[in-house]
């Protein structure tokens, strides 16, 4: 079997402040996702290595890692798409916990700002029918948001944006994304509460269309395309609101 | 909630709109203009009539100075002039982001500034010369 160099940023904050890059070699074939190999150096080389992940199939979300300075799922990146050593580092622009693993956390508070979920208050009628009505749409009523829905929350994109590595206030691509998704749909009556978190500063507008969020999706979830079609939607909120006085 | 981020705090500073839109705008209507104006404008004043393609008679000063000052001539102005410029400007503010220089709101007086500056003299050439 051949083998492959991997180079792995390793932080253990118990034993020491810096992190520090450290080889394994591991062997591969066509069918070794980076995630095995991971998975071959924690149970053949060295135990203490830590690292997140869960399904294996670009579900959870849970195993992106930096690969060759990259943010890509580990499970659905294989070792025979690298020529030479494989440099593997912890998700950009998050801090980090120990080894591979960052912190979420501020990326969770910006899904959870654009409140994410439908909002219908027609809906709260009295306690015995609610829940009883189903909502009703057609296929083309559902193909507007369909593309913007595919996201599994892995955060590849806050890694690939330069805009959130500046500034982690930014709201970033797949929360404007989720924004956006919702506001496309005809069952959601909550644009209006979205739309003030989408028209800050630190919404919409700190984006400037780099474009790389995009490319690096597992999902092809295309959060560029959403943020500038909510950008789109911001001016013509502004400019209506304009109008309205 | 992690400490550095304050989102679902709804202060009114915390939610305030963001200017950007003006700004995007005149960006947005710049790139077109640089996209398709501009070439065509470079193209027949700095490379078909000083190749001879185009008669230089096409842009002696008399026909000039009444094509300029005229309402198509300001209309070549705002599209060749002017919003390039905001376009331009917008760029280097972002550049300027991008690169850590600067303070924000200083280099937005200054790029939009100056474009509004730059603009405003075209504008006052204009009114001089219809005058
Ligand atoms: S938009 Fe794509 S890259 Fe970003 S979190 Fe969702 S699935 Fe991941
Ligand atoms: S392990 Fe679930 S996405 Fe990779």
């Amino acid at each position: 079997m051949m083998t492959k160099k991997l180079s792995i940023q390793r932080y253990l904050p118990e034993q020491g402040n810096a992190p520090y890059w450290q080889d394994f070699d591991v062997p591969f074939d066509d069918s070794t996702s980076i995630l095995d190999a991971l998975n071959y150096v924690k149970e053949e080389l060295d135990g203490s290595l830590t690292y997140r992940w869960s399904c294996r199939m670009a579900i959870c979300g849970s195993c992106g890692v930096m690969i060759n300075n990259t943010p890509k799922l580990g499970c659905n990146s294989f070792l025979r798409e690298y020529e030479g050593p494989v440099k593997i580092a912890p998700l950009a622009h998050f801090p980090v916990e120990k080894d591979l693993i960052v912190d979420m956390e501020p990326f969770l508070d910006h899904l959870a700002a654009v409140q994410p979920y439908l909002i219908d208050d027609s809906r709260l009628i009295d306690d015995n029918e609610e829940g009883t009505q189903t909502y009703k749409q057609t296929p083309a009523q559902m193909e507007k948001y369909k593309q913007f829905a595919g996201c599994i929350n892995c955060g590849l994109c806050y890694s690939a944006c330069p805009q959130f590595g500046l500034n982690p206030e930014f709201l970033g691509p797949a929360a404007l994304t989720l924004a956006h998704r919702y506001n496309l749909d005809s069952r959601d009556q909550g644009k209006k509460q979205r739309m003030a978190q989408m028209s800050r500063e630190e919404g919409v507008w700190s984006c400037t269309f780099v474009g790389f969020c995009s490319a690096v999706c597992p999902k092809n979830v295309d959060p560029a395309a959403a943020v500038n079609q909510g950008k789109v939607e911001s001016a013509k909120d502004m400019l209506i609101g304009i109008f309205k006085g | 909630m992690n400490k550095g981020t304050s989102l679902n705090n709804d202060t009114s500073e915390n939610m305030k709109r963001s200017d950007e839109p003006i700004w995007w705008g005149l960006f947005s209507a710049g790139g077109v203009c640089f996209a398709v104006f501009v070439p065509a404008a470079i193209l027949f004043i700095a490379l078909l009539i000083p190749a001879g393609i185009i008669a230089p008679e096409a842009l002696s000063f008399d026909r000039a100075r009444s094509m300029l000052f005229s309402l198509p001539g300001l209309i070549f102005i705002g599209v060749v002039i002017c919003l390039p410029l905001f376009h331009a400007a917008h760029r280097i503010r972002h550049g300027l982001h991008d690169l850590k220089l600067g303070k924000e709101h200083l280099n937005k007086r200054v790029t939009y500034g100056g474009a509004a500056l730059l603009s405003a003299l075209a504008l006052v050439g204009f009114a001089v010369g219809i005058l």
